[in-house]
């Protein structure tokens, strides 16, 4: 075990979980002197049924709590300017606060609404940046409807400037939700595939989380217990779509994770899955579950022990015991990739495990080969790469991103070696 | 009631650490303002900061600080350590003169004291992580390579850091750095 000479960890969202936990809601918000929400979520959740779910739960028999306006037309990609209009519907309708019920751009949206009720002003960029925010802000309940992002555990929001074609990064600590609700009714009717990247999505919070420079024990505890529930619940999330328990503990593997993650930080795996999200629009999760095993073996070298430790949570203490120390940091990575492969036939082959077999709706191929500079370029200028235990130059992306573009292990030995010795 | 009896309470003066991270600020800021004009890599990353950009990195609660902004010519100038009342588009800050001294003794690499915590970021994340890389850059400068590779994650090889461009460099960042 790691104890660093230092660390820092926060994790104080208070979590409901379980089959109906929407329904405590109204009483939690009670209880923070709210009596008007505003509740903010996209077309594909309203569609989904999800909303009217929601609704019926908070507005059962004795609730006092009211719903001052529902916005549903978060864009996939939060965006500043949607964030300032929401405001002003929160402000028109005199609510008092606010109910997420979505994904990683809703919850987005929903903190970035929440710095402008709460702290004043018309524009949101004007709080952008680390340590703008520096007092608490209204109630946010979040509701994720995907279990993957982990965002209602973290205390980070990303906006984009759709005009100057750039994201701007808040970060506070006050932007974390006062509230996470995994309801199981919320995630049961996402599609197979989906089910499949954004688990993977959460899996590789919790190994990155594991063994990037930030750990800690707190960390490394929350990490744990998140491979272990994903890696025990995936496959049958996948294949059975209506199982509540697999759904209920998807969820709380991802908020898990998200805890891990936001404390721990992430490194190669995100900061290549981000730069090839921007680059070529490949949803994040597809990312993480092609460039996990990747970003474990280019570290390898470093963090081997660590990533040893992780056989345990990943394939359960008979494998764990039976596998000799010295083999168990591949025999870790040779079960993420097995992993990747079940879920793959369990999708019917959706489940893309090479960049160059990412099709979009229509059929096409979303990475080119000739993007692969692009992408490496592009990943420079990311910040995870700060926390990845190697170093990452624009050569090493290369590598990698070509090696996980056809879908082959990377060469071991072409890795270009710091020092043994890590520090955390 | 005596109030001077309930007296308030300031963060002891430590001098000899004081001094010391002021003057390793010192020398990093003038480095920095020799490299935007030696080396290639620090010259693209501040031309690609805005104009007029200009940051801090100092210790909290009260110091010692450096500054460093863009001159006319979109090249980095070292502006001094008097921050006052000043606030800055960056505001890089350690926290704690403590955290400072394992900084610059380079028992912490940079990225390590970021994983620790250690810095306090005011500011657009973008624009800091240009710093740090610059930072690390100025570290294998200013260094010799016992002391760096205890900081940076991997020694930089011959092929990415040129030997004549390290040394030929490295040389005339110690010369504009310590002359005025
Ligand atoms: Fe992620």
């Amino acid at each position: 075990m790691i104890l660093p000479k230092y660390s820092e960890f926060c994790g104080r969202v208070k979590t409901l979980s379980g089959a109906s936990a929407l329904e405590a809601i109204p009483g939690e918000l009670k209880k923070m002197n709210s009596k008007k929400a505003l509740i903010i979520t996209d077309k594909g959740v309203e569609s989904a049924g999800l909303i009217k779910i929601v609704k019926e739960a908070i507005s059962k028999k004795g609730s006092k709590l009211t719903v001052g306006a529902i916005y549903d037309e978060t864009p996939p990609d939060s965006d500043y300017k949607v964030v300032n209009s929401v405001a002003s519907i929160y402000r028109n309708k005199n609510c008092d606060s606010i109910i997420a019920v979505g994904g990683g751009s809703v919850l987005d949206t929903a903190k970035g609404v929440n710095i402008l009720v709460s702290l004043g002003g018309d524009n949101v960029l004007a709080y952008s940046g680390a340590g703008a925010v520096k007092q608490r802000l209204k109630p946010l309940v979040a509701v994720p409807t995907t279990a993957g992002t982990g965002s209602e555990m973290t205390l980070v929001a990303v906006i984009a400037d759709h005009d100057r074609h750039i994201k701007m990064t808040f970060v506070s600590y006050f932007l974390l939700p006062d509230i996470a609700v995994l309801d199981p009714r919320m995630t049961k009717t996402l599609p197979a595939s989906i089910t499949a990247f954004t688990g993977m999505d959460a899996m590789t919070h919790a190994i990155e989380a594991y063994f990037c420079l930030g750990k800690n024990p707190m960390s490394d505890t929350t990490a744990f217990k998140a491979i272990q529930l994903v890696s025990k619940n995936i496959l049958n999330a996948v294949k059975n779509p209506g199982d509540m328990e697999s759904r209920l503990a998807m969820a709380n593997a991802a908020a898990l994770a998200g805890i891990a993650f936001s404390n721990s930080m992430v490194g190669l795996v995100h900061n290549l899955g981000h730069a090839t999200g921007a680059v070529c629009h490949v949803p994040h999760g597809v990312c993480m579950s092609i460039y996990l095993p990747y970003g474990m073996e280019y570290n390898l070298h470093k963090v081997g022990d660590l990533i040893g430790e992780l056989l345990y949570p990943l394939a359960g203490p008979e494998i764990f015991a039976k596998t000799p120390k010295k083999q168990r940091p591949r025999a870790t990575i040779d079960y993420v990739r097995g992993l990747n492969e079940e879920l793959k036939k369990a999708t019917g082959g959706r489940h893309a495990t090479a960049l160059k077999d990412i099709l979009d709706r229509e059929g096409k191929q979303m990475v080119p080969r000739d993007a692969i500079p692009v992408i490496a370029k592009n990943a420079m200028g990311d910040g995870a790469k700060t926390y990845n235990p190697e170093e990452q130059s624009f050569d090493d992306n290369i590598m990698v991103i070509e090696a996980a573009w056809e879908g082959k292990p990377l060469d071991l030995k072409k890795i270009k070696k710091g020092p043994k010795n890590q520090k955390f | 009631m005596n109030i001077d009896k309930y007296p308030e309470l300031k963060p002891g003066k430590k001098y000899i650490k004081r001094y010391y991270v002021a003057i390793m600020l010192w020398i990093v800021g003038r480095a920095i303002q020799a490299a935007c004009r030696l080396d290639k890599e620090v010259i693209k990353e501040f031309s690609e900061l805005p104009e007029k950009f200009t940051f801090s990195l100092g210790v909290l609660p009260d110091g010692p600080f450096m500054i460093i902004g863009k001159d006319d010519k979109g090249r980095a100038k070292y502006m001094g350590w008097n921050k006052g009342r000043t606030r800055f588009p960056l505001e890089m800050n350690i926290k704690s003169l403590e955290a400072a001294i394992k900084v610059f003794t380079f028992q912490e690499g940079t990225a390590t004291a970021f994983a620790r915590e250690r810095f306090i970021v005011d500011g657009d994340l973008g624009y800091a992580l240009a710093v740090v890389r610059v930072l690390n850059i100025i570290e294998v400068y200013l260094l010799p390579k016992i002391i760096t590779k205890l900081a940076v994650k991997r020694y930089p090889r011959w092929s990415e850091f040129s030997p004549l461009r390290k040394w030929v460099n490295r040389i005339l960042i110690y010369i504009r750095a310590f002359t005025f």
